[in-house]
């Protein structure tokens, strides 16, 4: 299969690579990237796991081609906060942590992202509006309760 | 309800332990796992319900470039293999049962090359009728799934203690029903998988995302015909188990297979759909009747039931399952006359097994809402009907289960003021009602080797920090932060200077694993165990250096002190003294805890468990008549887990468990067509999301389990248990119709309503 050359910014660095046309951006980043924090959790655009960032949008990997991210930014769960070691944490993760708004984790880095993602929108998300963005973002653990304040914490809006 | 002394880390909210790498996408699941050079496996499954294999050819499969290893029964012992019943094979001798069977597998060079030579393996069938139902699979002439079965029916029980006949005949007011509940999937986010190494010693390593990894170690070290010692279960960080990944399916021993074959380290990672049709051992649907007497005030006299399981095609837990389905609810409510029949039937479908509840639900389903119905017969309020019922202290089931520490009727006060129960009893809104019902659960089960113990192992650093070494193994649910919270408590240290390991089966002392709501009452107690014997280990040495005795001692925030003399040490100070000098030794200790119970005997007499934990629930619902939408309004629910260890964790448990509790009630169900799942991803198999859950006010009752650790007992499973029949209840007491097949749709809403206004027409 011919490739096709790509050229994007990953987590901040300027990264170009050959992709197939047919390789998923999921499979670019956990196997081409060596970046596993991005989970496939269905393969069918269901449940979530495998949100990133690309050009400030939230958007689920598994969904999309590597190549459609030509030129654009791409932030994953390792990209948010990049000084991370030793360092702190993006407020959304922290608030993940601090509230409980994970269990096993599998979710834990799309659904931080698609917070992100509606915070940047909506600063200080109220409740019906979590629940509405995050729709797509499914959870088996936490019953969601935890979620809903991590992400109204890490927006801005919550203690 | 009394605490000996005040606790500074134990019922204090902790973040998860874990929670950095968690958030930071560093955790590492199996599919993360580092191994280099590691092929891709897949596995070739049945594409019928039930069919004889004739010949495989795997010719063509072998010659692909880029395959290394194909395998089929011939590379096996042929040793059948479950946890109760060894009726189950790694790849299929003679026949297939159920639609996704495993027949062979192939290891490759990656994912394309491995999926293109299943394609290339060929296998002769004859198709065999199939029976799907286990009315069908019990019916004269009906196909035999296993030769040895009579009537497919892999199990019996059938058990009377008192007179029930007399019971009854004393009885004033006696109700009956039948209620059906279907498959439940446990649908975590990650599927199984695992990661398996060969070495030409003869010793297999396999990274595993399972939930139990000494019993797993046990099971495969059986297939393949090695000693225990010959195989190590590493734990990888696990995406949700919740029973899925307790080792009843076959990824793991195929993956150790491949890997012999290959010589090389191959990974298996169960798609999504392969998790639907052949992955996690869903809940078993069983249909249950049951027949309840009751005296003119609403004591139970008697209670009789017949249960009969959907087994699937293989046997993994659904024996242990139906028991508690049989017996287990004698243990919330106080019975004194009881009759159990209980046959576990085999059909061509996926094999059924463990999930939370472990046939509580099932159970919960239908007795739950019969005794709703016996209120009406009484003319009772159905929640003074359960509070006059509810199991105290001191109370021992006819079954053998003696309750000691038990708060289910202030978990019914809780339920009754958070829902603001009478008022909302008796206010009769039209289409708007509200529903309430109970359930126990085990914190642990003797059932397995006769063991219902824990053990763990705990050494302090050099710098006085503390690292514990467990094999139960963290699943997701927060056992890894209980644990390091009831360390750092016992041992008097911050929590931040506790650290844990992941369960490793050649590192860690035997544990049984993540199952049975064992981990924070067993687990916890080994490790509180292992703490007290370091402590003292530390107070002997500690006491040398403040040249006082260990008895005057107590430590806080990694300094022991001597109150009395106004001296203290640091642990760190401690430990580098114990261990640099000569003579030297770590600070190191072994606990461990074996519960009170006892194996229950052939009749499935005997305590169970060491401790039960209890759960009531409300659910106020509103249905929509033009849509048949059920629209739960508002949820409380309460639980007696003893003392909470870590309040922030315990909500999560509470809330996760009702998410799952509502998904079995209203939305999870599978289509199959002729044994096939016609849609298995989470599209066809509808999980609750975020917008769906109701708003939710929770409580823990104020208690204290003796038995437990710093008080703490069993709370994992509980919260799912009864919420498919508190919604039903709510249900009827909205619109007046009892729904009595799971999961509650619209479409058998309106066509109940139909039928109701069709009676009052």
């Amino acid at each position: 299969m011919p490739t096709i050359a790509l050229t994007l910014t990953l987590n901040g660095k300027q990264v170009s690579a050959e992709v197939e046309p047919n390789t998923l951006l999921v499979d670019f980043l956990r196997e081409g990237r060596g970046l596993t924090g991005t989970h496939v959790g269905c393969d069918t655009s269901q449940c979530g796991a495998c949100v990133v960032l690309a050009g400030g949008r939230s958007v689920k990997s598994c969904t999309m081609f590597a190549f459609e991210t030509e030129g654009l930014e791409v932030v994953t769960i390792e990209g948010l906060a990049p000084a991370v070691v030793g360092g702190e944490l993006h407020p959304m993760q922290a608030a993940f942590r601090e509230h409980h708004g994970l269990q096993c984790g599998f979710c834990t880095p799309g659904m931080v992202l698609s917070a992100v993602d509606l915070v940047r929108r909506h600063p200080n998300p109220d409740e019906a509006q979590v629940r509405h963005w995050l729709e797509g973002n499914i959870c088996r653990c936490t019953g969601y309760h935890n979620i809903v304040k991590a992400v109204q914490a890490g927006g801005g809006g919550g203690s | 309800m009394t605490q000996a002394r005040e606790l500074t880390i134990v019922g204090h909210p902790a973040p998860r332990v874990e929670g950095f790498e968690k958030v930071t996408g560093s955790a590492k699941y199996v599919a993360d796992i580092p191994a280099p050079g590691a092929l891709a496996g897949k596995i070739l499954r049945s594409p019928y319900a039930h069919a004889r294999i004739l010949r495989i050819d795997t010719a063509r499969a072998e010659a692909l470039r880029g395959v290394w290893a194909v395998v089929t029964a011939e590379d096996t012992l042929r040793r059948g293999w479950g946890a109760f019943v060894q009726d189950q094979m790694a790849l299929a001798t003679d026949k297939v049962r159920y639609v996704g069977d495993e027949v062979a597998a192939v290891a490759a060079v990656d994912e394309d090359t491995a999926r293109a030579a299943i394609d290339l393996i060929e296998v002769s069938y004859e198709e065999l009728p199939a029976v799907f139902d286990t009315e069908s699979a019990m019916a004269d002439g009906a196909p035999q799934i296993h030769d040895q079965y009579e009537r497919n029916t892999v199990i019996t029980i059938a058990v009377e203690r008192g007179d029930v006949e007399k019971a009854f005949a004393e009885s004033d007011v006696i109700v009956e029903d039948t209620f059906e509940s279907q498959h439940q999937w446990h649908a975590p986010l990650e599927t199984i998988g695992s990661v398996a190494e060969y070495s030409p010693s003869g010793k297999y390593t396999i990274y595993m995302n399972t939930q139990t990894l000494f019993m797993a170690r046990g099971r495969i070290a059986w297939v393949l015909g090695v000693s225990e010692a010959d195989v190590r279960i590493i734990q990888t960080e696990v995406g949700g188990g919740f029973g899925g990944k307790s080792c009843d399916d076959n990824n793991a021993i195929i993956a150790a297979l491949l890997a012999r074959k290959s010589g090389r380290s191959v990974r298996i990672i169960n798609t999504r759909e392969e998790e639907f049709m052949a992955g996690s051992r869903p809940r078993v649907p069983m249909r249950v009747w049951v027949k309840i007497g009751f005296s003119r005030d609403g004591r139970i006299r008697a209670k009789q039931m017949r249960i009969v399981a959907d087994n699937g095609a293989y046997s993994g837990k659904a024996p242990a399952i139906m028991g508690v389905s049989a017996f287990r609810h004698e243990t919330s409510y106080k019975y004194s006359d009881t009759k159990t029949e209980a046959h576990l039937v085999y059909t061509n479908k996926i094999p059924t097994g463990a999930f939370r509840g472990f046939g509580n639900p099932s159970a919960d389903w239908a007795v739950e809402q019969l005794l709703d119905i016996g209120a009406k017969a009484l003319g009772m309020d159905p929640l003074e009907l359960l509070r006059l019922n509810a199991v105290e202290p001191g109370y021992v089931s006819p079954h053998g289960n003696r309750v000691e520490g038990c708060e289910l009727k202030q978990c019914i006060d809780l339920v009754e003021e958070k829902m603001d129960w009478k008022t909302k009893w008796a206010a009769k809104t039209p289409n708007r009602g509200v529903g309430i019902a109970c359930t126990v659960h085990v914190s642990g089960k003797r059932h397995f080797m006769d063991y219902d113990g824990g053990s763990a192992t705990i050494k302090m650093n050099e710098d006085g920090k503390v690292y514990i070494l467990s094999g139960e193994g963290e699943i997701g649910q927060g056992a890894n932060t209980v644990f390091c919270q009831i360390a750092a408590e016992e041992l008097g240290v911050k929590l931040s200077d506790v650290s844990i390991s992941r369960a490793d089966t050649d590192l860690t002392t035997f544990c049984l694993g993540a199952f049975g709501s064992r981990l924070t009452y067993v687990g916890g107690n080994a490790v509180k165990a292992a703490a007290t014997a370091l402590r003292e280990q530390l107070f002997e040495a500690a006491a040398e250096m403040l040249e006082t005795e260990p008895r005057k001692l107590t430590a806080r925030d990694g300094e022991i002190l001597d109150v009395g003399a106004e001296t203290s040490v640091s642990t760190a100070t401690v430990a580098r003294a114990r261990l640099f000098r000569r003579g030297g030794a770590p600070l190191v200790a072994t606990g461990a805890f074996d519960a009170d119970s006892v194996m229950q005997d052939v009749t499935r007499y005997g305590n169970e468990s060491g401790a039960y934990n209890f759960g009531a629930q409300a659910a106020e619902v509103e249905v929509d008549t033009e849509t048949g939408q059920v629209k739960i309004r508002s949820y409380v629910s309460v639980a007696d887990c003893g003392t909470v260890v870590n309040p922030i964790g315990a909500v999560g448990q509470v809330t996760g468990s009702l998410a799952q509790g509502i998904g079995y009630a209203l939305t999870e169900h599978l289509e199959f067509d002729n044994g096939r799942p016609v849609d298995p991803n989470y599209h066809g198999y509808k999980i609750p999301c975020i917008a769906d859950m109701p708003p939710l006010e929770y409580a823990f009752a104020d208690s204290y389990e003796p038995s437990g650790p710093f008080g703490a007992k069993g709370l994992g499973e509980l919260g799912s248990d009864p919420t498919a029949a508190c919604i039903g209840n709510a249900i009827f007491d909205a619109v007046g119709i009892r729904i009595k097949t799971l999961p509650i749709t619209p479409e058998k809403v309106l066509a109940l309503l139909r039928e109701r206004d069709a009676r009052q027409a």
